[in-house]
């Protein structure tokens, strides 16, 4: 029982700074247009400038807690190559949680940049 | 998170698994073909470009199982899949199932069943009123002396009365029905209008008795169950019908609810209003009287307030009843109803849960080996990423699985117990409403629950499931070592709580032996009685009673073979009912503490009939017989008893606590007779009594040809001078038989449970011992070719098992002293909890381990030393 208790208390409550950082990254990246995961995941490379090695496989379980969140929806869509992908759209409720996340990223960075310069 | 695209979305993952894993399929080998291409067009080789796709992604059952694991219900697609792989292990290893479920299913089902009964006898505290405010009054003498009630009682109760909320009084007795339904002779009781108020009872459709039902001039009405209506009238709704009882018409005016088959500790289908007429004497004491305390008012203070008025009524009365130590008491109802009942439920609660718990020692042995056979399968669970939590669920769930099968076949079980205790245990109260009802159902989850999680703990705490490195070698040595060390130790436990059980069930079989053979007193062979009560308005008169009494006296006396006849007011063995306080003139009692004994009021004949010698005196004369006497004959027990190495004859005493009537003096000395069980002492006191008076008497006879030839001859004699008189009649032989049957179904019961943990026992260590010689079979292999002879293996083995039977058993026999010390004390008959009896009990288990150990041990000796030695 004490068992049990503790992983759901992982699931729920748990979440480190990459997690929070690649859903960050993500809605940025639909925030400009619908996407396919990996579609994200070139973005990503691209937006980071090659920094962040993100493996893709892990863009997928960060996805589906984002679409349990309400903060993005999927639908399935044809490609221009003429197949069938699902397709990431941001909902603005994911658009309200990117201007909440960015305002704050800002502060926690001009923070420590304050800090750093000292 | 928004709580509804969060509850969509786990509803899709747990409901359309198969069409998200679907998805989820196409979605990542979408990603794949375009990882592929995009790199095939940067120039890579197609399989190059392939592989590195699948690097990139981190693998695609990785990804799937995070994907699953991200839509938040993992905890229940792994209870589910657990639950499948308990089916699963169920279907490979039907044995070890079926083991478990017969074994902890018949251990659930004998506790729940004894719940049952317990919960209908003790816990059921509507039945004893609210908050056990009722109470019911005795007069009573001494502690040991307390009987029923007079008019004059309740009148003056009724009158004067402060502590009580509500009192009441009622009495029990029987009515012929005829009418509506076949004529019979139904239980019935008279009650007032305050007993159903002190009761709370309520009628489901018309109404109860009231206070104008009373008056004497108040039209014949009844009260009927619920049952009584639907045998009679085949319909509930009978309020106006009329019911014929005891040749009188009467309207029935209320049904009782379905549910209440008495009321206030009385089960009746009748009830009919009780009407107090104004006594002319204290005397006969004959009613029942109930009350319910008011708020705030203790036992104590009721006691005080009934003193007071008992003092008030003693001078009215001083002419018909001098006994001044008698005073009304209160005592708790529940108390009186229940009797010793709670020690005899405790009793079966303490066997059943020994019984329960070596089960459940038994089954955690064989899930033990269980789990150490699927040592192997549990570390590669983990080396290939299972957590340990989730590996401990596995085996939990497996468990609870098991126990919940098991748990469902013991309700079915407490099912079948349950009417079958009805009959063995006929004589604990309400145990005719005894069911499986919503509180023993939760009782057998809870039970069930329990059980499922300690029958895992030893696995868990071998140390089974934990991480380590996967190995090939399969002599996992260390472990197995811990396992059955573990497994030794339940076995012991098997063996320690086997022994008190097994103790205690030979006791119970010893006082059955020593019961039989404890002379009654009385010439069994020949002997007959005959209960006979008259009915009906014809005996309202005292001269037409005395005259039926005469008639069959005399008849009765010219049947053919009867050389005897008598009456009697206590019948052994077991009649105590007469029991009257006495104090010796010359020894008076201090205190007001008066020793008491039965009292038994006979007629000529009655001493002759049972086969009672004279040891000393004389015994009454004809002239007193005919027409009464202060005299008194006693038995050789109670003369040795208040006159030790002296005579009793010519002795006086006070009896009754009568100060002003002339003193008893006793004139003869009788052989001893049981009259309080066959386990009471003999103590006796006889006087005269014609049962001139008397609505009902108790007569005996002696005949020289077939007893039950006798009692046909006597049953007509009765119906020929009345046919509605009431006779029941048996012979002292079926009496004597009926004194044993209870103790016989108590020790039946506790003898099937003793042997339920004898063989659970038995079981366990062999199971033990077959899997240690399976585990050594190698060394004894090793041992045998090196010269070993298979007798000494043999004995390693049977040794080895008598060694863990042993230690379980000194414990054992420390449990064994408690329970002997329990037994003696408690109203079960036995006596003597000797430890002789223990030490030989223990010696018993001991010789059943070596046997238990034996066919192990066999295996052992006879091992192909080849064969072992290289099968691994």
């Amino acid at each position: 029982m004490i068992l049990f208790l503790q992983i759901i208390w992982r699931n729920s409550v748990g979440g480190d700074l990459l997690q929070g950082t690649v859903e960050l990254m993500v809605l940025k990246a639909l925030s400009l247009e619908a996407m396919h995961g990996w579609g994200i995941g070139q973005r990503l490379d691209q937006m980071s400038g090659e920094v962040f090695q993100l493996p893709h496989g892990s863009l997928y379980p960060a996805l589906q807690r984002m679409l349990r969140k309400g903060s993005i929806r999927s639908e399935w869509r044809t490609t221009e190559n003429n197949r069938r992908a699902r397709y990431y759209v941001i909902t603005p409720a994911g658009r309200r949680q990117l201007q909440d996340e960015i305002k704050s990223w800002r502060r926690a960075s001009t923070a420590l940049n304050t800090i750093l310069a000292q | 998170m928004s709580l509804r695209t969060d509850l969509s979305e786990r509803w899709r993952a747990l409901f359309r698994r198969e069409r998200a894993d679907q998805e989820l399929d196409d979605e990542l080998s979408f990603h794949i073909d375009q990882d592929v291409a995009a790199r095939v067009a940067r120039g890579a080789n197609p399989d190059a470009a392939r592989r590195d796709a699948m690097i990139a992604l981190g693998g695609v059952s990785q990804v799937t199982q995070e994907v699953r694991e991200a839509r938040g219900v993992g905890p229940l697609e792994d209870l589910a899949a657990d639950i499948r792989h308990a089916f699963r292990l169920i279907r490979a290893n039907p044995m070890f199932a079926i083991t478990v479920i017969v074994v902890l299913g018949g251990a659930l089902g004998a506790a729940t069943g004894v719940f049952a009964v317990a919960d209908s006898s003790l816990f059921s505290d509507s039945r004893y009123g609210v908050s056990g405010r009722l109470v019911r009054i005795y007069e009573s003498n001494s502690p040991a002396n307390r009987f029923a009630l007079s008019s004059a009682d309740a009148l003056a109760l009724l009158e004067q009365q402060r502590t009580f909320d509500a009192i009441g009084f009622v009495r029990r007795g029987d009515v012929a029905l005829v009418g509506a339904g076949a004529p019979e002779r139904a239980v019935a009781a008279w009650a007032t209008s305050g007993f159903f108020a002190a009761v709370d009872a309520r009628a489901s459709t018309g109404r109860v008795i009231t206070r104008a039902d009373e008056l004497d001039s108040a039209p014949p009405v009844v009260v009927v169950s619920h049952a009584l209506a639907l045998e009679r009238f085949g319909d509930a709704s009978v309020v106006g019908r009329d019911l014929v009882a005891d040749g009188v018409h009467h309207t029935i005016v209320g049904v009782l609810p379905p549910a209440v088959a008495e009321l206030g500790g009385i089960r009746s289908r009748i009830w009919l209003p009780l009407k107090i007429a104004t006594p002319h004497r204290r005397g006969p004491f004959w009613l029942r009287g109930i009350g319910r305390l008011r708020p705030g008012v203790s036992i104590d203070m009721a006691a005080r307030d009934l003193a007071t008025i008992s003092q008030r009524l003693f001078p009215i009365w001083a002419s018909s009843f001098r006994d001044q130590s008698a005073a009304m008491t209160p005592f708790s109802l529940r108390d009186t109803i229940l009797g010793d009942a709670p020690k005899r439920i405790a009793l079966f609660g303490a066997a059943v849960s020994l019984v329960w718990l070596i089960a459940l020692a038994n089954v955690a042995t064989l899930t033990l080996v269980r789990a150490s056979a699927r040592d192997q399968e549990l570390a590669i669970r983990l080396a290939v990423g299972a957590t340990r939590g989730r590996v401990a669920r596995l085996l939990v769930t497996d468990s609870l699985l098991l126990t919940t099968i098991a748990g469902l076949v013991g309700l079915t079980l407490a099912t079948l117990i349950v009417p079958f205790a009805r009959i063995v245990a006929a004589e604990l109260p309400h145990i005719a409403d005894a069911s499986v009802g919503g509180r023993t159902v939760l009782f057998a989850a809870a039970a069930t629950i329990v059980s499922g999680i300690l029958i895992t703990v030893p696995a868990l705490v071998a140390g089974l499931g934990r991480a380590r490195p996967l190995r090939v070698d399969s002599r996992r040595v260390g472990r197995d070592l811990r396992t059955s060390r573990l497994r030794a130790v339940l076995v012991s436990a098997e063996f320690a709580l086997a022994l008190p059980l097994v103790a205690s069930a030979f006791w119970f079989v010893q006082t059955i032996w020593r019961l039989q053979s404890i002379d009654p007193g009385f010439a069994v062979a020949g002997a007959v009685t005959l209960n006979v009560q008259l009915t009906g308005p014809r005996y309202t008169e005292g001269k037409a009673r005395a005259a039926f009494w005469q008639r069959l006296d005399d008849r009765a006396r010219s049947l053919p073979g009867v050389t005897a006849v008598g009456y009697g007011g206590s019948i052994p063995p077991d009649d105590p009912d007469d029991v009257n306080n006495f104090d010796l003139v010359d020894r008076p009692a201090r205190g007001g503490a008066e020793p008491t004994a039965p009292w038994n009021v006979i007629s000529s004949g009655f001493l002759e009939a049972l086969g009672v010698r004279l040891v000393d005196g004389r015994d009454f004369t004809a002239a007193e017989y005919a027409s009464g006497s202060e005299n008194a004959l006693v038995s050789a027990s109670w003369a040795r008893h208040y006159f030790p190495g002296e005579s009793a004859l010519g002795r006086k005493m006070v009896s009754g606590g009568c100060t002003t009537c002339p003193p008893t003096e006793v004139v003869g000395v009788v052989s001893d007779v049981k009259y309080q069980g066959l386990d009471g002492n003999s103590d006796a006191v006889y006087q005269i009594s014609n049962p001139a008076n008397a609505t009902s008497s108790r007569l005996v006879a002696r005949t020289s040809i077939s007893e039950d030839e006798t009692i046909r001859a006597l049953a007509n004699t009765v119906h020929s001078i009345d046919a509605d008189v009431l006779v029941e009649a048996s012979t002292f032989r079926a009496r004597l038989g009926d004194a044993l049957t209870q103790p016989k179904h108590w020790t039946a019961l506790v003898g099937s449970f003793a042997a339920a943990a004898g063989t659970l026992a038995a079981l366990g260590l062999f199971g033990l011992m077959s899997y240690i010689v399976r585990q050594q079979r190698r060394d004894i292999g090793v041992r045998l070719a090196l010269g070993a002879t298979p007798q000494a293996m043999t004995w390693m083995v049977v040794r080895r098992g008598v060694r863990y039977a042993l230690a379980g058993s000194c414990i054992g026999v420390a449990l064994a002293i408690i329970a002997g010390r329990w037994l003696s004390t408690s109203s079960f008959g036995i006596q003597s909890a000797s430890g002789l009896v223990i030490v030989a009990i223990a010696a018993a288990l001991m010789a059943v381990a070596a046997l238990a150990s034996w066919w192990p041990g066999y295996q052992a000796a006879h091992i192909p030393t080849l064969e072992a030695m290289s099968v691994e």
